[in-house]
């Protein structure tokens, strides 16, 4: 019989071996960065929205020539962290974290401002970039944070089964009739703000964002009551799959939760309803690392997602709210019809913005989600 | 050293040492260094560091002691810190995991080591291998789907009619860390099986046909001749067990109740959530301590050496 196969000496298989090593490694041996054609950004962004990198990253790239090297995290502490390793270490331009939290970045030294004359701030809706949220945009006069989409969390309802009053209030998270999927801390502010609503506290919800005293106070009483209503959860979410499996694997009714999961669950039998206290809001943005070594790359990547085109497929991409101007008309009419279906400009009116939090007060809010979560 | 000195020569031998050296002590020993030194510093702003607050202090350490909480055990209700009612739980349910997995490895283990033929052996080792090919995430998620209140065990029982309606098994049937505990066995039973397997199979068959022959009962027979000589491998075993189930993350995250808190999740939530990188710090060391100290009381109450484990 004729031998076809050659046999494979130790020898030949280490060479063989060595060359695959040599051709895996060549790569990292040859910059990319010498090959560029007009530069890169380091983008470090949220994971789990695959069409940033499917539709808004080439867009970006055939107008402008910018290569995008996107950085998936799971959520902002993920991000606070990895912006920690990389104001020594480098490797991040842009990175994308909330309205609420940028300061507590700026005081840990992480930022630097952004230059307006590189930015096209006329491409903003109003509201979004000017205003109240304008001047949370700014330290000591200096722009350190522009939006990139907003969007909101509310009660995610089952049409069939969720026993809701009327009008629908955060108070039906705590109706023992629903089977509820919500998130520790964010309940707790549910049930501060229900009862703020309701006139049972000593002094308004909100300052306990700004006074640690007041906050003590506050989520004390916030706690338990909260705790007194505990028996109706049926799963803790952090995560939008967490969400999901919440209402479709654990048989939540109502859950306290971010418009993408609504969206998610829309044709499952699930509506998306803002509570008649407004529905918790924020407000997502892009920030400059003080070591960033693509500033011009960087302001067109930002100035990029303020265009109608840039805005509506980020907002496609996080099944959330545009913030350019002239956006919501390239916007997929699913999202679109979606959002007009639980907003309209009443509930607008009354979206509540998630307060900035510092870090002392996020430290002791952790220790109220341990309670509510032990009890 | 000298044997390696004259097989590979001067130079490569030269090379091995320095990156292992290099390994442990870059990625090994200076990270844990770094941590070990914040875990004894405030938490601070950037601005601040250096500044007069930024001093060595126990105060990370003294939260595991603050914000009490009535905790019931037993019917009577005293007040215990939060995170120590964590810890306690963590350990408790640690050793429920590794008394279980004892419970279905050793007689398992006696099985392959004495009672199966040796031509079958590989394929049931096979077998039991396999599992370990599918990632361990995979595997909690897979419990997570059986478990779920619309899963396939409710449906199960539901149709042949052993329940009426479904039940919210991840919320425990008798404690709120019952998914866990599953969870847990089901990941790490191996790494009480081989060791148990290993240290019976060393046993002379003829020890145990001379039990027989002397008139002892099958159970005399484990519990004075095969458990005993058994014990350094049920010791390896349950440290290791013991270890990774407190240690674990994943499982406590993907099967959690309500009410469940492991406390890998208070480090993380310190370390991500809150940010606090020298709390985080000091918890986990704090950890590795008090984890330390159950091992080796068990190990002092079972009078097992360190000289035992590593036979």
């Amino acid at each position: 019989m004729k031998r076809i196969i050659a046999p494979v000496s130790r020898r030949t298989f280490l060479k063989t071996t060595a060359a695959g090593v040599g051709v895996l490694a060549a790569p990292a041996i040859i910059s990319h960065k010498a090959l560029a054609s007009s530069g890169e950004v380091n983008f470090t962004g949220w994971a789990g929205y695959p069409k940033l990198a499917e539709v808004v990253f080439p867009a970006f790239e055939k107008a402008t020539g910018i290569k995008v090297n996107f950085t998936e995290l799971p959520d902002q502490d993920a991000m606070f962290a990895q912006a920690k390793v990389a104001a020594e270490a480098g490797g991040i331009d842009v990175i994308e974290p909330t309205i609420d939290r940028w300061g507590g970045w700026n005081a840990n030294g992480l930022l630097q401002p952004l230059d307006e004359s590189k930015l096209a701030m006329d491409n903003y809706l109003p509201g979004l970039a000017d205003g109240s949220a304008g001047e949370r945009s700014r330290a000591d006069g200096k722009l350190f944070y522009v939006p990139s989409n907003w969007g909101t969390e509310a009660l995610v309802a089952n049409e069939a089964d969720a026993k809701l009053s009327s009008p629908p209030s955060l108070g039906d998270l705590f109706n023992p009739d629903n089977q509820v999927v919500v998130r520790p801390h964010s309940t707790l502010a549910a049930m501060g703000r229900y009862l703020d609503a309701q006139g049972k506290l000593p002094r308004p919800w909100i300052d306990g964002y700004t006074d640690m005293g007041a906050m003590v106070q506050l989520w004390d009483i916030a706690l338990a009551e909260a705790i007194k209503a505990k028996g109706n959860v049926v799963q803790w979410w952090s995560g939008e799959n967490e969400a999901n499996a919440g209402f479709t694997a654990n048989g939540a009714t109502l859950g306290l939760n971010w418009d993408s999961t609504g969206y998610n669950l829309r044709n499952d039998g699930y509506k998306y309803i803002a509570p008649v206290e407004g529905a918790f809001a924020w407000h997502q943005g892009f920030v400059l690392m003080k070591n960033a070594k693509n500033i011009d790359q960087a302001h067109e990547f930002i100035k990029f997602v303020s265009t109608a085109e840039g805005a509506a497929g980020w907002a496609t991409a996080f099944s959330s709210n545009p913030v350019g101007k002239g956006a919501a008309e390239l916007m997929d009419p699913d999202v679109s019809a979606y959002y007009n279906g639980t907003f309209n400009d009443e509930a607008l009116s009354k979206l509540w913005w998630w307060p900035e939090q510092t870090a002392e007060f996020i430290s002791k809010r952790g220790e109220y989600a341990d309670k509510y979560k032990a009890a | 050293m000298q044997d390696m000195l004259r097989r590979y020569g001067g130079t490569l031998t030269g090379a091995f040492f320095l990156l292992t050296a290099f390994w442990l002590l870059a990625l090994i020993i200076l990270p844990n260094i770094t941590l070990f030194e914040s875990s004894f510093r405030l938490y601070l702003p950037v601005t601040e560091i250096g500044g007069p607050r930024d001093v060595y202090t126990l105060a990370n350490y003294q939260k595991f002691i603050n914000n009490p909480v009535d905790t019931t055990i037993f019917g009577m209700t005293f007040q215990m810190p939060i995170h120590m009612k964590t810890f306690f739980n963590t350990v408790l349910f640690s050793a429920v995991v590794t008394l279980i997995t004892f419970v279905v490895a050793y007689p398992l283990a006696y099985y392959l080591a004495k009672v199966v033929s040796p031509a079958s052996l590989p394929t049931l080792i096979l077998l039991l291998f396999i599992p370990l090919w599918v990632s361990e995430a995979l595997r909690a998620f897979a419990w997570y789907i059986i478990l779920t209140f619309n899963g396939p065990l409710n449906s199960l029982l539901v149709a042949i009619g052993l329940l009426e309606k479904p039940i919210r098994w991840q919320n425990g049937v008798f404690t709120p860390y019952d998914a866990i505990v599953i969870g847990l066995v089901y990941t790490y039973v191996l790494f009480m099986l081989f060791p148990i397997y290993g240290s019976i199979q060393s046993l002379d068959r003829n020890q145990i046909e001379a039990s027989e022959d002397l008139g002892a009962k099958w159970w005399q027979t484990h519990l004075r001749v095969i458990l005993p000589h058994a014990k350094p491998g049920i010791a390896s075993g349950s440290v290791m067990v013991f270890m990774l189930s407190a240690g674990s993350l994943l499982v406590p995250t993907v099967l959690p109740s309500t009410s469940s808190n492991w406390f890998t999740q208070t480090i993380q939530v310190l370390m991500l959530e809150s940010q606090d990188w020298n709390s985080g710090a000091a918890y986990s060391f704090l950890y590795i301590l008090l984890c330390s100290v159950v091992v080796a009381l068990v190990m002092w109450l079972f009078k097992v050496k360190l000289s035992d484990i590593a036979k």
